[in-house]
């Protein structure tokens, strides 16, 4: 990943944007272009909707989705090759429109101007002919040349995409998986096109193999005048090739802008859910899969259809279906302009003068904001201000100075009603559920307390929705266990239900201190693993405090460290925990696994930490290394 | 442009061993089948209800010992054997001649009317399938279903008595049966040949047309099938007319199914020929084994069915040899 940044596209302002294109520059403009297929039983069955985007000479765009999504069907439908679809919209290829409805006309333009490098080139090649010769057919029959020409043409292309010249009169089931993909690429590059168009480059390829044949799309790139357009469900791919990304959700465009920025911080929630979905997106965190499934194609819902899985709905979402609409520094196609951002703190400042000694600057100039169905760390030893800051985030402290927004809301100058309804928005997870939940009452009336508080539905409703949540934090509803208190429960069970508890009245945010660091290393994990599900499935926003790096990389998409009551350093989990650049962070982490190999020494066994002493950090955390076959089986167990 | 040999192939040795066993176990069948089942003649001789019965006891151990009928199974077995190695295949029991003559007299007209008969009907079928599956769903596509499809319900024998009634006996554009006009004297070879065509043309036609039917289903849905294959857009995406696309692409890769079923359905022209001989009254193997049945001669029998099995069986090698020749899948392992 750190080679494309000195390999990949120059990212300049030249390059057209996607609605106002310099005209020369333009290669292929796609307007409005919709395909529907027909079924057998004369349906119709829509797979694109109106996509539209630019391409200049030379550039490269990504198109990301799901299966399903109307990435291949646009790949197709650009080289006229959809002859069951009906296929509205005009191509303009070269300033001039492709004729898509005359397949004869369109052979002109095949290959020779726009050449596919299919998704399947496992089956790609025909079985019974050489591989060499097929690269031949196309010389020959269309640019007209004679064998022995065309055979040099063809091993010309054959040699630049590194396959060695005694595999040219092979047939293709004798080609390994690579090698038939490079062949593939050698075929398209022969004919010299204009445009390549790559369905699914990388699919089925080991990981060797793969970096291997990005390598090589990124240098034919970079040495012909290529442009590309980088279809893959993989978001990895389109950020190491493309330098613009477009994607793609049930056959309409939801988002488009710089391939990088569109990755690394999507603004649509289907953009948000895809990326953090992919294994090659991040080293440390765990995986979570978009909630829902994609809708069918044939019934699809009558507004955005990505509402039925998005966890920001209005009512307009079901009503209308969004346009693509510039958003900053891209387009996005959501009715709330994108992911929400929930909560903003505003230089929050604390300063405690009512100890004996010098006044002590809690807190200083911390700001943050979290977004929807966002997971945000905050990360620090004992007295690094954390335990402030999360207080004054929820309202439990005034701050000295700064603000706090809630859904663009001043949490601390609201009163009354207003209060109220933030408060249900906003729920609190303390550290220590002993104390934090009342020991004379039942686990029923724990969980219903925050109903009967808010006065949201009857009695039997509130009983209902309580059931509900206790079953959702994977504790047992029978009689006995709902009339239980809070002495006759294991730590993890309280915890669950301080988590129950915040979730039953359906907050927004959820800002948790050390919800996990009274519990044992294997009930901390189960702990954690139930609120991130819990946070995925509700798309709630989620502040979790925490001392525990390594224990909070695995479900943090942000982590943010503070040492003295300031932020030190904030960015993605994955880069914090893999390039740390402040020193606190990098002690954070040295110290991390120094008290895990010391913890491993003493045969595995921690000691339940009563008191976050200086070395808060002596703990076995609960993780395992990234990346072993458990985690991956568990998150994907989570999923389902 | 051959990058490489590859020596003698094993899967070839493979197919070798396979047919040898096959052979034998066929062979070892036709043995063995006659003689499990009930009634044949010479049983009858000796049984006192059947008509045959031969009364005086001396005549009934003379033709047992002359059928080898007193001797163990075993014994029988290795006698059997043993003529097949000289090509003894008995004593037809109704000619009174042997039966490997009886087949070396009518094995070439059989041969002259399936041969004939499968390669047109291949060729028919292979173009017709070609260019129904790639217009699937047109008119062409679904004339031709609807007719093949309906010729493909028609029985051999109805359809031969439906030509015979029609072009020898309403119009009489040929003979109404034989495979040579009796007792005629030609002027010169072209004549006989004349003849003989002329005698051949309506048998040979009903049985291709008899045959034409499931080929062309199979070559259209074989098409149809590498149509949807990935390599064909791939070759589509390369701007190919539609000329090399069908020819090149489509029909190399159609045709690997359909030649494996060839042969498969050389074992059905064997059957459609006995039928349609018999109509026609067509002097080849067909009318052999239609009136060897009639007149429970098993030993002709056994001959026919012994000649019919190795040819499917040799078809069905050959088939495979042509397999490998299509497909380099098979033949560079």
């Amino acid at each position: 990943m750190e080679t494309h940044e000195s390999t990949d596209c120059k990212r300049g302002p030249e390059r057209p944007s996607t609605d106002g294109a310099v005209a020369h520059r333009s290669l292929l403009a796609v307007r409005e272009l919709s395909v529907r297929y027909r079924l057998p039983n004369d349906l119709m069955l829509p797979a694109l909707r109106g996509v539209t985007f630019e391409l200049g000479r030379g550039d490269t765009l990504g198109v990301i989705g799901e299966s399903g999504s109307g990435k291949t069907t646009l790949a197709l439908a650009l080289l006229g090759l959809v002859p069951t679809a009906e296929v509205e919209g005009v191509v303009e290829f070269g300033g001039t429109p492709l004729p898509l409805r005359d397949d004869r006309a369109m052979n002109r333009f095949r290959w020779s101007q726009i050449a596919l490098v299919a998704q399947a080139s496992g089956t790609g090649f025909d079985p019974v002919q050489r591989v060499g010769d097929q690269l031949i057919e196309p010389l020959q029959e269309r640019r007209g040349l004679r064998r022995d020409a065309a055979r040099e043409r063809a091993l010309r292309a054959w040699d630049e995409v590194g396959l060695p010249a005694q595999r040219f009169g092979h047939y293709p089931h004798q080609l390994s998986g690579g090698e038939k993909r490079r062949a593939m690429l050698a075929m398209a590059l022969a004919g010299a096109p204009a445009l390549l168009i790559l369905d699914e480059p990388t699919s089925g390829l080991d990981s060797f193999t793969r970096v291997a044949i990005l390598d090589l799309l990124r240098r034919l790139h970079a040495e012909h005048d290529l442009a590309m357009l980088v279809i893959s469900h993989n978001p990895d791919d389109v950020r190491q090739l493309a330098q613009r990304a477009l994607v793609l959700y049930a056959g309409r465009a939801v988002e488009v802008g710089e391939a990088h920025d569109v990755i690394e911080s999507p603004r649509h929630p289907y953009t948000w859910g895809l990326v953090n979905a992919y294994p090659t997106m991040t080293r440390s965190k765990d995986l979570w899969g978009i909630r829902g499934e994609a809708p069918d194609p044939m019934c699809p819902p009558s507004g955005c259809a990505f509402a039925p899985r998005c966890t920001q709905t209005i009512d307009r979402c079901q009503a209308e279906i969004p346009a693509l609409m510039p958003q900053l520094d891209r387009l996005v196609a959501c009715h709330l302009g994108g992911l929400r951002l929930l909560l903003e703190a505003r230089r929050l400042s604390k300063t405690f003068r009512d100890g004996p000694g010098p006044p002590v600057q809690a807190v200083q100039d911390a700001s943050l904001h979290l977004g929807e169905g966002e997971v945000v760390a905050v990360v620090g030893q004992t007295g690094s201000g954390k335990t402030t800051l999360a207080r004054m985030i929820v309202g439990l402290l005034e701050p000295d100075r700064g603000d706090v927004q809630l859904q663009g809301q001043p949490l601390h100058s609201l009163r009354g009603e207003a209060r109220r309804a933030a408060r249900r928005l906003l729920q609190f997870i303390f550290q220590d559920p002993y104390e934090a939940l009342s020991p004379r009452l039942t686990a029923l009336e724990l969980v219903r307390e925050p109903l009967d508080i808010q006065r949201i539905g009857n009695r039997a409703e509130r009983d209902e929705t309580a059931r509900a949540a206790l079953a959702a934090a994977r504790l047992p509803t029978t009689r006995e266990f709902l009339a239980k208190r809070v002495h006759e429960l294991s730590g993890g069970q309280l915890q669950r239900i301080a988590i129950a508890r915040a979730l039953v009245v359906r907050p927004k945010v959820i800002v948790a201190d050390e919800p996990t660091s009274m519990l044992d290393p294997s009930e901390q994990a189960r702990v954690l693993r139930l609120l991130k599900d819990l946070q995925n499935d509700h798309g709630t926003a989620l502040l979790l405090v925490s001392h525990d790096l390594p224990l909070v990389r695995k479900v943090a998409d942000r982590v943010i460290v503070m040492e003295h009551g300031r932020i030190v350093e904030a960015g993605p989990s994955e880069q914090v925990v893999s390039e740390p650049r402040h020193p606190y962070t990098r002690r954070l982490l040295v110290a991390a696994a120094g008290a895990r190999s010391q913890a491993l020494r003493a045969n595995g066994r921690a000691a339940p930490e009563t008191v976050e002493a200086e070395a808060a950090d002596d703990r076995l955390p609960a993780w395992k290394p990234p990346g072993s076959g458990r985690e991956i089986q568990a998150g994907a167990a989570a999923e389902e | 442009m051959r990058w490489q040999r590859t020596g003698p192939p094993r899967w070839l040795a493979g197919r070798c061993a396979a047919f040898v066993l096959t052979l034998f176990a066929v062979i070892t069948l036709n043995f063995a089948l006659p003689r499990m089942m009930p009634g044949d003649p010479i049983t009858a001789l000796q049984d006192p209800e059947s008509s045959l019965y031969v009364s005086d006891q001396a005549s009934r151990a003379a033709l047992s010992h002359y059928y080898g009928l007193d001797q163990s199974l075993i014994v029988q077995y290795g006698r059997y054997l043993r003529g097949l190695a000289t090509g003894d295949l008995g004593w037809s029991i109704r000619l009174n001649a042997p039966v490997s003559l009886l087949i070396q007299h009518r094995i070439l007209w059989t041969v002259l009317l399936i041969f004939p008969a499968m390669l047109a009907a291949s060729l028919v079928s292979m173009v017709a399938g070609l260019h129904a599956g790639w217009h699937r769903g047109s008119p062409l596509d679904r004339g031709l279903i609807v007719l093949f499809a309906g010729i493909r319900t028609l029985p051999a024998f109805f359809l031969g008595v439906l030509a015979l009634l029609l072009f020898s006996v309403r119009l009489g554009w040929f003979p109404l049966a034989g495979a040579q006009t009796p007792f005629a004297h030609y002027r010169s070879p072209w004549g006989a040949l004349a003849d003989l065509l002329h005698h051949w043309a309506l048998p040979a036609l009903v049985l291709t047309i008899e045959m034409l039917g499931g080929q062309f289903l199979l070559m259209r849905n074989s098409v149809i099938s590498v149509l949807g294959d990935d390599f064909m857009l791939v070759a589509k995406a390369k701007g190919l007319s539609d000329r090399s696309l069908k020819y090149r692409h489509a029909l190399r890769n159609a045709l690997l199914p359909f030649v494996t079923v060839l042969s498969i359905q050389l074992g059905f022209a064997v059957t459609g020929s006995i039928f349609v001989e018999a109509v026609f009254a067509y002097p080849g193997m067909g009318t052999l084994a239609f009136q060897a049945v009639s007149a429970r001669d098993y030993p002709v029998l056994q001959g026919v069915f012994l000649v019919f099995t190795v040819s499917v069986l040799t078809a069905n090698l050959i088939a495979d040899l042509a397999y490998a020749r299509l497909d380099p899948r098979v033949r560079t392992r």
